[in-house]
């Protein structure tokens, strides 16, 4: 997984995203009033809010950007691309919404990286010490408003 | 070999009336193993499921005037007058499978499970009349009952002659709930993605790819010969292809083969330094994802074809690219950020691992030749490639070296299942398959060898 300082970056988040750590805020915070708890979990818990309580001072709502650039990919874009001959679709979101299970990609994660800034039918390479893999984008969408 | 292997397993998440299923479950599993040992003949390629010494030619040729000859589910006996003939498992075991079939009822009778109880019943009733196929459609929606459990002729491993009949084996484990969640987001991670590689392979819808960690408690038959780490079904393409399958990963059985296996052979055959950067629980993590992504794969790379033309070699090629392709699948995950840089070389690691532990197994059961030739094959490559360098064990591997191997392997098996020829497949078994690569490393596995020697 990828780290995500919290204190210094700014927090980028779908509306679906804050929704998400809103509700987990409000279970942990029910949880903490209504049950006896050990007192390592009750820190654990403590710190998760305050993390949470962080994200809601420092987040910034990802927008679809003006139609004119919607061609590039900027947070939130859904791309479809090939790589190595693999087609994939997913949406590329702030490190702390990443869920690769379910297709939101990290903007940190080594194809995240490279797609950022780049344009429909741009051929980029991803490297890694490992890999190094060719990458078409295919097509570029943006949920709007 | 008794044909039987049972593990220790925590039996306390099991009600009581669970417990009385559990055990009905188990006497049944013991049971098969009889039956396995009845099918098993090492003497012969084509095990007792054909006459001894047959000509496979005279096969060929009766079955085409009587199809039940070469039915998965036959023995093919010589009449008096020297003709062939196809006897059905069901009624040459008549006798033995009777009282199995019972305790499936009486265990169904007890399942509060719906789908698990109509599955036990419909098995029931198949290992007597023969009607495997419905039993096991019913099987695959059992998904994330309590238990896991599978009996009947399945695997076709003992067939050196054709790779058709099938052998019995059973297993029951207890599902480990909090493991399967893991291994589900796995699978959505490691199945994302339309491969273009795959055109000519059956479309696979993803949704219809079950996953279960089990607890497993026992193998009895085939499987406890091999001691599998996890398995894939149903083997039929149509029916996978329409119904979908089930993935189970035998965790009781994968922690005692990394244990006694894989870690211990990284031990030995890895230099000292490229030791220390990886943990034990690293390393088992890498050997759970090795086995995961393997038998996901299976459901990417079934070919209608396949079996028919490679025929005996099919399995080597099938396993082999399975391996091969789902650590492909995991460096894509790599690349998403699904997992870190050391994740995915433990993951190669183990693969490396996993491949001596192949060809150990293979010294002492000679029914899991076709994986070593695979492990074989993948090494060879490997070597041949610089991938891995052996200065008194594997100095270091050059991990960006092995993963273009494995995207070069991906495209030669793909060829091979997707549209090779019998005799081109067989060279290609011939230039990479010998196991002297696994003999330089000798004085290493000495002990692991001694292992595999009749006490």
């Amino acid at each position: 997984m990828v780290y995500y300082n919290t204190n210094t970056e700014k927090i980028y988040l779908t509306a679906a995203g804050l929704e998400k750590f809103k509700k987990e805020h409000k279970e942990l915070r029910d949880i903490r009033n209504s049950e006896s708890i050990p007192k390592e979990e009750l820190i654990r818990m403590h710190r998760r809010m305050e993390e949470l309580e962080l994200i809601f001072k420092k987040y910034e709502f990802i927008k679809a950007p003006p139609k004119d650039r919607q061609g590039i990919i900027s947070l939130g874009a859904t791309v479809v691309v090939e790589i190595n001959g693999q087609i994939d679709e997913f949406t590329i979101v702030g490190t702390l919404e990443a869920e690769p299970s379910k297709n939101k990609i990290s903007d940190k994660s080594p194809v995240g990286q490279v797609l950022l800034g780049k344009k429909e039918g741009e051929m980029v390479e991803i490297k890694t010490p490992i890999i190094n893999h060719k990458c078409r984008i295919i097509k570029i969408n943006y949920q709007n408003e | 070999m008794s044909s039987i292997k049972k593990f220790k397993i925590n039996l306390e998440s099991l009600s009581s009336r669970e417990r009385l299923i559990f055990k009905k479950l188990i006497r049944a599993a013991e049971l098969i193993a009889g039956l396995y040992l009845k099918q098993k003949n090492r003497r012969y390629p084509g095990a007792n499921f054909y006459p001894p010494m047959v000509n496979p030619e005279e096969i060929k040729k009766a079955a085409r005037n009587n199809p039940a000859i070469l039915n998965p589910y036959t023995f093919v006996e010589r009449t008096k007058s020297g003709e062939l003939k196809a006897v059905p498992y069901h009624i040459k075991f008549k006798k033995e499978l009777k009282p199995i079939s019972e305790l499936l009822k009486g265990a169904a009778d007890l399942s509060e499970d719906k789908n698990f109880s109509l599955y036990l019943r419909s098995r029931a009733k198949s290992l007597l009349d023969g009607s495997y196929e419905k039993s096991e459609i019913i099987w695959l929606k059992t998904g994330l009952s309590k238990f896991g459990f599978v009996i009947g002729p399945i695997e076709r491993y003992l067939d050196k002659l054709f790779f058709i009949k099938c052998v019995y084996q059973s297993w029951v484990g207890v599902l480990d709930e909090e493991e399967t969640k893991k291994a589900e987001e796995f699978r959505n991670i490691i199945l994302t993605g339309r491969s273009k590689i795959l055109d000519k392979a059956e479309k696979v819808d993803v949704s219809k790819i079950g996953i279960r960690i089990d607890k497993t408690a026992i193998f009895s038959g085939l499987i406890a010969d091999c001691m599998f780490t996890g398995t894939n079904l149903p083997n039929d393409v149509g029916v996978m292809k329409k119904y979908g399958s089930n993935l189970t990963i035998f965790e009781t059985s994968l922690k005692e083969k990394f244990d006694q296996d894989h870690f211990p052979i990284f031990q030995a055959v890895f230099d000292k330094k490229l030791q220390k950067r990886y943990s034990q629980e690293k390393l088992y993590e890498g050997s759970l994802r090795c086995i995961i992504s393997h038998e996901l794969a299976h459901s990417l790379i079934r070919y209608r074809d396949a079996e028919k033309r490679l025929q005996n070699l099919f399995p080597i090629f099938d396993e082999l690219y399975a391996y091969i392709l789902g650590i492909q699948r995991c460096g894509l995950a790599l690349l998403k950020g699904a997992f870190n840089q050391k994740e995915l070389e433990a993951i190669l690691i183990m693969h490396i691992c996993r491949n001596f532990t192949w060809w150990l197994d293979s010294l002492k059961n000679a029914d899991v030749y076709h994986y070593a030739t695979g492990a074989a094959i993948a090494s060879n490559f490997f070597l041949q490639e610089k991938a891995i360098k052996i200065r008194g064990g594997i100095s270091w591997p050059n991990f960006t070296k092995l993963f273009i191997c494995i995207e070069e392997l991906c495209k030669i098996l793909d060829y091979y299942l997707a549209a090779g020829k019998y005799e081109e497949a067989e060279m290609f078994v011939k230039n990479y398959g010998s196991f002297d690569i696994f003999k330089y490393f000798s004085p290493q596995l000495k002990k692991f060898i001694n292992r595999t020697k009749p006490a």
